[in-house]
Parts: C-alpha cells; sequence; structure tokens
C-alpha cells in the first residue's frame, strides 16, 4: 500500500484548471521525482498535498486513510512535511529553537524548557547525522547547513513523507553530495520523499521513481532505471516540441559587449555582437537573472569585468551602466520596473527628462511628443498618457517599461523575462521589437525561462545552470528538447555544446 | 509601424491632458478643498465672525508659519521622506532672526537672509546624511530636531533672545485691501511658488518618481542623491521662512518658539492628501489641509471650548483624513 496517494487531484484558478486528475502513489522509502516543464502543474500539486491549497476536487490519502490539510500546520502534524526553496527561519534565533518554533517544550510554570529543547534538538541532529550545533544561531549557517535546520525541522514533526522542492538549487556540488547522503540515510528508514527538481541529471541520481506533469496532467510514471535523459525530456515536453528550429538570421557585426563573469569557482564568458540577440536559457537558481543584473551594473565587485565596443566599464552602478548604453528591462515589473501610481507618460519619460526641459523646467509638448511617440511606435494601448500605470493590462505595462528603455537609446539591451504575465498578442509584438532592434544594430541579451521564446528570437543560445554558462547553441542547431536537457544537466549534451565563440 | 489606424490607438487625447496626473490627483484635491468649503459653512453657521473678510485674512496670517513650512516638508513626503526637525527649523529661523536684527532697523535685510540660510544649512546637512548614509529619515530628522532645540538653548541660554527691529511686524501686518495681512499673502505667495515647483519641474516629476519607487528610480538612472538633497535642503529653507513667518506674528523669539509645530506641520501635509509612503499627493492639498487645522482651531475657541480641546480635533482630523484616503484609493484600485 502507497504511503502517500492522490485520486483525480485537480484545481482550477479562476475557472482555468491547472491541475487535472492527478493520480499520485508514492511508497515508504522510495524516492519520488516530480518533473515537468513550467507551468506544468508541480507547485499546484505540491501545495495541495502540503496544505497550502485545497483542491478542487479529488482526494488524498496517507497510509490508506482519507486526509484533508486545511493549513500547512494540520499537514506537518499528519507527517507530510514539505521545505520549500525559499527557507522560513529565523535567523537570529539558534538552530534549536528554529526547530522547534512554534512547539516549544515547556516547563510546569509555562516557560520554554531550553534545556529540554537543546537536549531534543541535538538528539534529533545526532539520529540523522546532521553536524549542527543546536545553540548555533542560523544567520551564521552557509545555506547548506540552513537547509539541514529545515530537514531536522520536518523530521522533528516525525514526518513520514518528505517534500524537498529544488533542493540543491543553492547548494554547491560537495553540499549537494552531503544532501543526496542525508536523503538516502532517510530512505533508509522508511521515509517517502518526494523530489521536485529540474535538475534531471540529479532525478536520475537520487531517484526511484520519476512521474511527469505536462499541462496539470500526470502523463506517466515510470521507474527511473527504465527511461533515460532524452526519453524523460520527451515524456515532459510531449511531441510539439519537437518542431524545426527556424533558419538563421543576417550575419551580426562587431563585439559590442563583452563580459567575464565569475561566480564561486567557474568562470564564463558573454559575447554579444551589435545586431544580435543573444537568449540566456536555464532553470529556476541558474543565476541568469544574477547575471544578467550584473552585466548592468548591480553586480558585487570582482564578480564582473567587461567591454562595451572594446572599452573597459569601471565603475559598478546602474547609473554607470546606463551611461555606456547598457539598459536592462527587469524581470519583476512591480518591484523594479513601474512607477505605481503615476501615468503611462511620467514612467515613460522618467529617465529622460533631460531632454524634455529647458533650465529644469519641463516642456510638457516636448515630453508628449518623446514619450507618445515612442508609445505609439509600440502600439501601447490606454485610455491617456495621464493612466495610472498599474490600471494597463499586463502586455501594455510591459510596454511602458521597454519605451521607457528604448528612451535611455541603449547599446546594450538586456531584457529578463520579457514576456512574462503579458497576452499572447503583446508576446508576439515584443518579439517582434527585438528583432527589430537587433536589426538596427543593438545588442540583445534575452533572458528567458521559455525556451521556445528564446528559440524564436535568439540568434545564439546560451544555457546556464550552476551559474555558470553551459553550453552555447547557433540559431538552427538546436530544439527544445535539446535546450531542456543541456540545462538539465544530460551529460551527453553538455559535452557536444562546450561554450564559446562562434566561428 | 506607423499607419494611422495604429497611431491612434496610443496616439491618446494628448491635448486635453497637459499634465500627466492631473486627472487622476482632482478628486481628492477637490475632496479636500470641499472639506474645507464644508467646515467654514459650519463655521459661519455657528459663529458671524467666520463671515468676516478680516477675520478669515487673519486665519490666513495665523496659519503662514505652520503653512509656509509644510510646503517644504510637503516636498519632502513626496518623495517618500519626512521632516521631524522642521518644529526645531522654525524656532532656529526665529532666534537667528531676531539675534541678528538686535532692535536695528538696519539690520533687517542680513537677518532674514542669514535665518533663511540657517534653515537651508540644518535642510542641507538632514539631505545629505539621508542620501549618503541611507538612514532612515525619520530618525535622522527626529535626531536633528532634538540636537537643534539643544544648540538654540545653548545659544539663547532658555530665554527669548535679540530684539525685533521697529518696523518688521508692523511690514508684515499690513492688510492688503484692508483684508489680507502681507503675512498671509507671503504664505499665498511661497504656496505658488512650490505649487510651480513641484508641477512645472524635473526636479517636481522626479520627487514622484522617486517617491513612488525608488528601486525603479535607481534602475532607471534618475538623480536620485541629488534630488533628495535639495527636497531637504528645501524644506529647511522654508523652515527657516516660516521661523521668520513666526516672529513677524508673534514678535517673541522664545527658544522653544515652535517647539511641537513638527505635529501641526505632519497634520496639515497627510490631511492634504500627502502620505508617509511617497509618490502621492501635493502642495494644492497641503495648503488646503493648514487652513482645515487653523479654521478648526478657531473654531474650537469661538463656540468656547478650553485650548487643549484643539489638541484632541488635531488627532482626531489626522485620523479621520488618514482612514478616508485609504478607503478613496482602494475604491479607486477596485
Amino acid at each position: 500500500m502507497a504511503l502517500l496517494e492522490t485520486e483525480g487531484l485537480s484545481k482550477s484558478f479562476a475557472g482555468v484548471p491547472v491541475l487535472s486528475g492527478v493520480d499520485f502513489a508514492a511508497e515508504a522509502g522510495e524516492v519520488h521525482a516530480l518533473v515537468g516543464a513550467n507551468g506544468a502543474g508541480k507547485s499546484t500539486f505540491l501545495n495541495i498535498v502540503s496544505g497550502s491549497l485545497a483542491p478542487s476536487a479529488g482526494v488524498i490519502r496517507l497510509a490508506g486513510a482519507a486526509v484533508r490539510f486545511a493549513t500547512p500546520q494540520q499537514a506537518h502534524r499528519a507527517g507530510v512535511s514539505i521545505v520549500h526553496q525559499e527557507f522560513s527561519l529565523a535567523p537570529l534565533l539558534d538552530v534549536a529553537t528554529n526547530v522547534f518554533l512554534g512547539r516549544e517544550p515547556r516547563t510546569r510554570l509555562g516557560l520554554v524548557d531550553r534545556a529540554r529543547m537543546r537536549h531534543d534538538a541535538a538528539a534529533l541532529l545526532d539520529t540523522h547525522g546532521f553536524r549542527l550545533d543546536p545553540d548555533a544561531p542560523v544567520a551564521g549557517l552557509s545555506v547548506a547547513e540552513q537547509q539541514l535546520v529545515e530537514i531536522a525541522r520536518a523530521l522533528s514533526f516525525e514526518a513520514q513523507v518528505l517534500i524537498l522542492d529544488e533542493p540543491t538549487a543553492a547548494l554547491s556540488p560537495p553540499e549537494q553530495q552531503r544532501l543526496f547522503a542525508v536523503i538516502e540515510r532517510l530512505k533508509a528508514v522508511g521515509v517517502a520523499i518526494l523530489y521536485v527538481s529540474h535538475r534531471l541529471d540529479e532525478v536520475f541520481r537520487i531517484a526511484d521513481r520519476v512521474t511527469v506533469l505536462r499541462n496539470g496532467i500526470r502523463v506517466a510514471t515510470r521507474r527511473v532505471a527504465d527511461l533515460d535523459h532524452a526519453g524523460l525530456v520527451s515524456l515532459m515536453l510531449g511531441e510539439a516540441a519537437a518542431a524545426a528550429a527556424p533558419p538563421p538570421r543576417a550575419t551580426p557585426g562587431s563585439v559590442r559587449l563583452a563580459a567575464t563573469y565569475r561566480a564561486g569557482e567557474a568562470t564564463s564568458s558573454i559575447v554579444v555582437r551589435a545586431g544580435e540577440i543573444v537568449g540566456l536559457a536555464g532553470f529556476v537558481g541558474a543565476g541568469r537573472t544574477h547575471l544578467a543584473r550584473a552585466l548592468a551594473g548591480r553586480a558585487r565587485s570582482n564578480e564582473i569585468e567587461m567591454t562595451i565596443d572594446g572599452k573597459a566599464v569601471d565603475r559598478r552602478s546602474a547609473g554607470a551602466a546606463l551611461r555606456h548604453g547598457v539598459v536592462y528591462v527587469t524581470e519583476d515589473r512591480k518591484r523594479d520596473g513601474l512607477f505605481v501610481p503615476l501615468g503611462v507618460l511620467a514612467n515613460t519619460t522618467a529617465g529622460a527628462l533631460d531632454r524634455v526641459s529647458r533650465f529644469g523646467l519641463l516642456q510638457a509638448g516636448r515630453e508628449q511628443k518623446l514619450g507618445g511617440d515612442m508609445l505609439a511606435r509600440l502600439r501601447l494601448a490606454a485610455p491617456s498618457l495621464a493612466a495610472p500605470v498599474n490600471h494597463l493590462s499586463g502586455g501594455n505595462q510591459q510596454k511602458a517599461v521597454f519605451a521607457r528603455a528604448l528612451l535611455a537609446e541603449p547599446r546594450v539591451l538586456i531584457c529578463d523575462e520579457p514576456t512574462r504575465g503579458v497576452d499572447v498578442g503583446a508576446k508576439a509584438q515584443i518579439h517582434d521589437l527585438l528583432v527589430e532592434l537587433a536589426g538596427r544594430g543593438l545588442a540583445v541579451l534575452v533572458v528567458s525561462s521559455e525556451f521556445a521564446e528564446l528559440l524564436a528570437v535568439a540568434d545564439r543560445i546560451l544555457v546556464m545552470r550552476d551559474r555558470a554558462v553551459v553550453a552555447a547553441f547557433a540559431r538552427g542547431t538546436v530544439d527544445e528538447p535539446t535546450l531542456f536537457r543541456a540545462a538539465s544537466g544530460d551529460p551527453a549534451v553538455l559535452a557536444a555544446a562546450r561554450p564559446g565563440l562562434p566561428p | 509601424m506607423s499607419r494611422p489606424d495604429e497611431m491612434a490607438a496610443a496616439a491618446l487625447p494628448q491635448a486635453a491632458v497637459p499634465q500627466p496626473r492631473r486627472a487622476r490627483r482632482i478628486p481628492e484635491m477637490l475632496a479636500i478643498w470641499l472639506v474645507l468649503v464644508a467646515l467654514l459653512v459650519l463655521a459661519g453657521v455657528l459663529s458671524d465672525a467666520f463671515l468676516r473678510p478680516v477675520y478669515l485674512g487673519n486665519i490666513v496670517r495665523q496659519a503662514a508659519p505652520i503653512g509656509i513650512a509644510a510646503v517644504g516638508v510637503t516636498l519632502v513626503m513626496i518623495l517618500g521622506g519626512v521632516d521631524l526637525s522642521i518644529g526645531a527649523t522654525i524656532s532656529l529661523g526665529a532666534v537667528v532672526c531676531a539675534a541678528v536684527m538686535a532692535g536695528e532697523p538696519a539690520n533687517i535685510a542680513p537677518a532674514v537672509v542669514l535665518a533663511c540660510l540657517a534653515g537651508a544649512a540644518v535642510g542641507t546637512l538632514n539631505g545629505a546624511l539621508i542620501a549618503f548614509t541611507g538612514v532612515s529619515p525619520f530618525i535622522l530628522t527626529l535626531g536633528t530636531a532634538i540636537t537643534l532645540y539643544g544648540v538654540t538653548q545653548l545659544i539663547t541660554g532658555g530665554t527669548a533672545h535679540g530684539i525685533v527691529a521697529p518696523g518688521f511686524r508692523e511690514a508684515f501686518n499690513i492688510r492688503i485691501g484692508g483684508v489680507l495681512p502681507v503675512l498671509g499673502l507671503a504664505f499665498v505667495g511661497v504656496a505658488g511658488l512650490g505649487l510651480a515647483v513641484q508641477r512645472l519641474t524635473t526636479f517636481g516629476r522626479r520627487l514622484y518618481l522617486i517617491g513612488s519607487n525608488p528601486a525603479t528610480a535607481r534602475l532607471a538612472g534618475l538623480p536620485v542623491r541629488r534630488t533628495v538633497l535639495i527636497a531637504y535642503a528645501l524644506s529647511g529653507l522654508f523652515g527657516g521662512l516660516g521661523g521668520l513667518a513666526l516672529l513677524a506674528r508673534s514678535g517673541v523669539s522664545g527658544s522653544l518658539a515652535a517647539s511641537g509645530y513638527e505635529f501641526d506641520v505632519l497634520a496639515a501635509v497627510v490631511l492634504g492628501g500627502t502620505t508617509f509612503e511617497g509618490g502621492r499627493g501635493g502642495i494644492g492639498g497641503t495648503v488646503a489641509g493648514v487652513l482645515i487645522l487653523f479654521v478648526a482651531f478657531n473654531l474650537v475657541n469661538v463656540v468656547g471650548l478650553p485650548y487643549h480641546a484643539q489638541l484632541v480635533v488635531k488627532g482626531a482630523v489626522i485620523i479621520a483624513a488618514s482612514a478616508l484616503y485609504r478607503r478613496m484609493r482602494e475604491a479607486r484600485q477596485a
């Protein structure tokens, strides 16, 4: 009998199904991987099983008995614990307190029994072979050690089912090995481990079985031993993805941007030519955004060295990068892309006010001409130029961000997830715009988690993994499954696609 | 890309909307001015004093020190900052002016200039520390306030200090057309100047941009530090001017002359629709906020409630205004 089982698990958001009739079963003492492309429904599935979301339909059974978790706490108490990608630790408190947070042992007076808490924590850490000091403040621990604290907390609930969501995303290779050892030990004592990762090489290393979700449907559950990397990727992507790659475009010009990026022990070089669109592919946690922001002047020192048209860019700040013509379009409009609740025009001309003023006085007519023309060129639809930017659709918000970026007269345009939260029509327009800009000699770097998007627009695609560029493909020489295999660490693909300059 | 129909989709009724923010701000601005009118009507019903232009002119005169200082603080708050040292700056302005004048009419000009410089210096210091160290404006300007009160006490020995020159107060208290005193006119003039800075300059626009989202502003390459510095410097300068106004109104330059004024100033600014989050509001609302506050104080006096009832009114007004604005904004988001 399966330890954790779901039957017909479904979930819709606003009438849109994101999970449809998923049957799933994980046995005690099994590492069961859950994989799928972006939007396959993995997060929704995890959230339902761990009590954060209520299913629209279907049942969850734990050791054969139907259960219903209204909150994550109920799931914890029943023995289903999840360790998220982002930890939920109290950084200033020590390990023991974090393990028992909210359930501290009490003395008869109702005070926290520190001695017992310390003792229990030490015993728990010891049982599972975690080398952690129960008195150490969490803030001083490495990411890997913090993850062990999270796992220890989960185990302190006597977890029978442990869900690990992208557990290796922030770990160095030796730390990953230690985590795998921990997983092996937990497996040996009968814990069912639900392992969610984009890194398929890990799935092959650690998992016994794998369940594949695609578009909210379970397409397969297989023994890992019966599959190879290519086979798993084709299950995840389906048949449609193997469409022919588009033909190469015109040859790009001279090198515009050349950078050397160091992260940990890895060194990557990135080159973008004038008139070229370079795509930066990879999964969450691969370090794409960090690299993109480093190029745009948001890096820590010594992380990056770069030249624009052969001239070294010395000072590291967004302002310095801007003066060299490096303009960054953020992946998170709300955080640092928009001025809410100001109007569309004010958002568009924010960085170009010196061009529409004289002696510090704004010239309304010139501002409207400059901003309005740019917005018209991008086909932004708004009730008026004064309409608050947050009242527009996602696509039009993104166009406003692009309009501001273009008014900065970029020589290198770095777009991070340029079509996130954007409707299909606006998405095609943004793709056309990128191609048009490159056609006029701009160097464009596009970061995207959608491989199809990069295949559609990029002249060259760099694949990142563990904060390093691990593969490079020219337009027309790669398809989606190959990109997926490179990003998920298929050694066969990586060996054949060493990064480097195209001829 | 430039076919006529596509242009039409984005070519938007530009001529009808000369200022990008106005269309959105008017309802809130209008609301606060309507409250002022309603309050005046109520006051007129309760006491016919409020029907006399001279009395109304006097209210504007009374409001001048707070009102002038509130103009500068509004700029800082649009930016998402705050200036708690404004009361101390007003005091400093008054003390410096009176001390330099020392009863001599010939000293009026240098006294006025030095009072303004003193205010601007305090503001510049606030601005520089906030822009370059990233200290919270709340804590920093609180510290400045305490320090300044100490400094003015040390200078004056804790008693009234300096003598106002003959002609100084008289000039400010002449009534134009027998109604509006020069001091009241000065408030109107400073407010007009502030309004022009806010609406017509790149600096004014950047206040709104930075206040609405500092992270976006930095990424877009806006001169965030320079703007912060100038805004606080202006707040200090207007504080110095407020000190002059206070001296002109009261004639006394006690070292604690304006202690506690920071709360009146903040009350007026918040009442006028400029929030602590920044990016919203403006001087137009602040002027109405100041006048509401002073009409309400006068009303409390006229109907015979004790002075301390003013404090109750002040507190209640701030809370009610904040709650009301929140509701209005939420209703608009929906």
